[in-house]
């Protein structure tokens, strides 16, 4: 038993516990992670001397065990919008502090007291013309397998996106979406469920659009910005482009909750917003931020397509999370 | 060897009397088990009851619908192909590994090492390359003129099976060539004396000799399977899910942990009772080294 | 006959073929990862377009690939350790113990290696919390070693119930401690079962990705996590590249050992 103790001890001391003086921000990972470090992480740094740790991925798994044992080691997170607005009224959120935050300034279809948005994107339907024929244009055409046959990739995880792509493809007006007709909607993702092949990351759905495994599909704008720059000839139809926003959250019981303030406060200014919005592809939440860019980059953007956009509703989905969720999964398990 | 054959419990009392029970051995391991496995599995396992309401509502939601049956069904139709699959193709294998001149056994066996060593997810993701309609295996076989559509080899029962059976390979066959290796070959030099065949050879005494091992691998793969993730949600569809799926999207997706531990506490019953019912028909000694 | 290579006649060549094509079956995606992570294309596309070795030089470049590995490298050592002491103490337990419940223990300690890792991996991660075991080198060799712990057991059990315990009780009736005995005696004839604890644990360790994502923090996470969230969000030909690097020193290794081997012999 001594040889276990002194094992244990000598483990223990090589623990590396986070220090007081920072906190601790936690992402996806990756490039659009990267991107936040260096527009909001290295300026608050610079600003207040707090060094901000970068964790991820996101796990909602993670947030609430942290809060049930009331050791929350994260202090801001980037989660979907529809969590933000579901979890905060569970108790898993801290409020935010609207005095450290400048809400007038933000835009107001992605503030709840619980959480500000982090970016927001579209779903945009991806072609790859050295793969395709022809090119789908609209949701109706993706959903067509006569007119454009072959697979098509869609979102694998249920979130805001592919149920509306499906009623938008049914003919169902944007206006009239919500409440969604879920059982419109499956009867036609029916339609085309044996040429559907899902995408769980950002990576796979490159991959797939790349690789020509999947010549057209529904993507996320900032992904097929990216691809396109890498070489490969995509085409993107930004017809009904179907936007939904990252947030920004603060766990319950997170330790460092006023740098956690000050950092989304910094996040969501208009050059930190601008700035991410060039590295990424994604729009800024911030109506300040399009007149901080380059005009030619901003046209790439999903802000500037504001004519053909369908915005999903985080209320409506924040209320039916669970239930469609449950649904979603049962329907491709089936 | 033969020794194995005598039952544990019907040796002479060790001379050492310093072996009272044996459970002193046991107990570090025991600790480490309850402390960290048994307690925070329990107190998950709990929430079944638990969570959202007190009572079995979870287990009555998920014995109640159709489709988590056939996600129940399909685990257990995947995790049967692939033992059976791993096996068929591993008893060969570790059979010429144990008997094979060394030079070309160190070859096979540096194989098998190094994809072991290769990292489980770089493994996964080159096999879905592979296997995908532009990938390497259907453009070569179209190119060779074999096939003239792509096989869907991917996205499907096919390509979990492929995935999963490769992981499974060394496990079978490393331990089933020690096993091997331990029989003594004048038992089949006596069979062939004796006028057997080689296959009957194979069939009467090679095989029977070999079995506990076979089927110790064979469980450890059976189980590993059961709740295996990563590889079916890269290869498989979504209508080929299983059940170690469902909970990590019950914990991590859908936060609904009340679903999540009842389907996960099936999940251990039934396990833990195809565990105890091979030890009833081939009790302890002959499971090998379960 | 069956068990000699040269008496198996006609079934010989069948047999090799067959082995063959295993062998090469388990060759496959290796080759394959090699040969991406020199390709130009960014998408894991095949044939890629062009050869490069850019891969190599952004893997260098970053040092949490370094750092990763070598946490990883660490905690399945130091994995390794425990999971065969503790294993080998349990195999005499439980193969030659003679107390009540012995088989419902083994099933105990064989459970880990049954329940699907996530729904341990939330348990221990809401527990771990806790204890603040998270983000820490104990919280991963804790995590790791019972999940390790099973196959180090079956290994050395299986070993243990092939080896004659008269064996060791002629060593003690030569005078020989019940100790020296074990240690002389046994531990070198179950050495094929420990070699396999050990290799089964590192490698459960080493390759470990579910617990690992709970357990890591940002100061400390492990090479299997890194691939992890790179695969996820770039899906870079670095892992290709860091894959690589991998199977070169596995097989550098087995080299050197071989060698040792031929230097050694009897």
């Amino acid at each position: 038993m001594r040889l276990r103790t002194t094992l244990a001890s000598l483990l223990v001391s090589a623990a590396l516990p986070v220090s007081a003086a920072d906190m601790v921000f936690t992402s996806w990972g990756g490039t659009t992670q990267d991107a936040q470090t260096q527009a909001w992480a290295e300026p608050f740094t610079a600003e207040t001397g707090v060094d901000v740790l970068q964790d991820g991925p996101t796990d909602y798994g993670k947030i609430k065990a942290m809060v049930e044992s009331g050791s929350v080691s994260w202090d801001v997170v980037d989660v979907e919008g529809d969590y933000a607005a579901q979890a905060g009224p569970a108790g898993l959120l801290e409020p935010l502090d609207f005095m450290v935050i400048d809400r007038s300034k933000l835009d107001p279809r992605f503030v709840t007291d619980y959480s500000v948005g982090s970016f927001y994107y579209a779903f945009v339907i991806g072609c790859n013309r050295d793969a395709a024929d022809d090119c789908p244009k609209t949701w109706a055409d993706l959903f067509d397998t006569e007119k454009f046959p072959g697979k098509r990739a869609f979102y694998k995880w249920s979130a805001p996106g592919v149920i509306e792509a499906a009623l938008l493809a049914d003919g169902v007006a944007p206006a009239d979406l919500y409440p969604l007709d879920l059982d419109r909607a499956f009867a036609k993702l029916d339609t085309i469920k044996d040429d559907i092949i899902w995408w769980s990351s950002g990576a796979q759905s490159q991959q797939l659009l790349a690789s020509a495994e999947t010549p057209f599909g529904s993507f996320w704008n900032g992904r097929l910005t990216a691809l396109a720059e890498s070489g490969v000839t995509v085409e993107t139809s930004w017809d009904q482009n179907i936007t939904a926003a990252d947030s920004l959250v603060v766990p319950k019981g997170a330790k460092n909750k006023a740098e956690a303030m000050k950092f989304i406060a910094l996040a969501t200014s208009a050059k930190p917003q601008a700035e991410l919005a060039a590295a990424t592809g994604y729009a800024p939440i911030n109506l300040d931020a399009p007149s901080e860019m380059d005009p030619k980059v901003r046209a790439t953007l999903p802000d500037a397509q504001d004519a053909a956009q369908v915005n999903a509703d985080m209320e409506y989905w924040a209320a039916h999370r669970d239930e469609i969720g449950t649904r979603w999964y049962a329907w491709q398990a089936e | 060897m033969p020794a194995v054959a005598v039952p544990v419990s019907s040796r002479p009392a060790p001379l050492g009397a310093a072996e009272p029970s044996g459970f002193a051995y046991v107990v570090p391991a025991l600790l480490l088990v309850i402390v960290f496995f048994v307690f925070p599995v329990a107190a998950l396992l709990l929430r079944s009851v638990t969570e959202p309401a007190p009572g079995l509502g979870n287990y009555a939601e998920l014995f109640g619908s159709t489709t988590y049956l056939r996600i129940f069904l399909n685990t257990f139709l995947v995790s049967g192909l692939v033992t059976l699959i791993s096996v068929t193709a591993g008893f060969p294998v570790a059979w010429m590994l144990a008997i094979m001149p060394r030079r070309l056994g160190r070859i096979v066996f540096a194989i098998l090492i190094l994809s072991m060593w290769t990292n489980l997810l770089a493994r996964t993701y080159a096999w879905m390359v592979l296997l995908q309609r532009t990938g390497v295996i259907n453009k070569t076989l179209m190119a060779m003129g074999v096939i003239d559509k792509p096989l869907e080899l991917v996205n499907n029962l096919t390509g979990v099976t492929i995935g999963m059976t490769y992981i499974m390979l060394p496990f079978v066959i490393l331990p089933l060539t020690g096993v091997i290796r331990a029989i003594d070959p004048a038992i089949l030099q006596a069979a062939a004396l004796c006028g057997a065949t080689r296959a009957q050879a194979l069939r009467r005494v090679l095989l029977p000799l070999a079995l506990p091992g076979i089927l110790s691998g064979a469980l450890m793969v059976f189980v590993m399977s059961l709740g295996y993730f990563v590889t079916p949600a890269l290869l498989g569809g979504t209508a080929n899910m299983m059940l170690a799926e469902l909970i990590a999207q019950f914990v991590q997706s859908l936060v609904n942990w009340g679903m999540g531990a009842a389907a996960a506490f099936a999940l251990l019953v039934v396990t833990l009772g195809l565990y105890a019912l091979q030890l009833r028909f081939f009790g302890p000694g002959r499971a090998g080294g379960l | 006959m069956l068990l000699n290579f040269d008496g198996l006649g006609a079934w010989k060549w069948p047999l090799v073929i067959f082995t063959a094509l295993v062998s090469l079956f388990l060759l496959l995606p290796i080759l394959f990862i090699v040969a991406l992570s020199f390709g130009s294309s960014q998408w894991l596309i095949f044939p890629p377009p062009g050869w490069t070795t850019k891969w190599y030089v952004e893997l260098f470049a970053d040092p949490r690939w370094i750092e990763a590995a070598w946490t990883s490298l660490r905690i399945g050592l130091v994995v390794t350790v425990l999971s065969v002491l503790l294993g080998l103490l349990a195999s005499f337990g439980l193969v030659r113990g003679r107390f009540r419940g012995a088989e419902t223990l083994r099933a105990l300690f064989l459970t880990p290696m049954i329940l699907p890792v996530v729904v341990f991996a939330v348990a221990l991660y809401a527990f771990a919390l806790r204890l603040g075991l998270n983000g820490t080198f104990a919280g991963f060799v804790l995590a790791h070693t019972i999940v390790a712990l099973p196959f180090s057991i079956i290994a050395i059990s299986g070993a243990l119930q092939g080896f004659d315990q008269a064996i060791e009780d002629a060593a003690v009736l030569c005078g020989a401690t019940p100790l020296e005995a074990k240690l002389r005696v046994t531990l070198p004839a179950i050495s094929h079962g420990l070699f396999a604890a050990a290799i089964f644990s590192f490698l459960m360790s080493w390759d470990e990705v579910v617990l690992a994502i709970f357990m890591s923090s940002p100061t400390l996470q492990t090479l299997p996590v890194k691939i992890w969230t790179t695969l996820r969000q770039d899906l870079t030909p670095v892992i290709a590249a860091a894959s690589t690097l991998l199977v070169a020193l596995t097989l550098i290794l087995m080299l050197l050992a071989a060698l040792f081997r031929k230097g050694d012999a009897r």
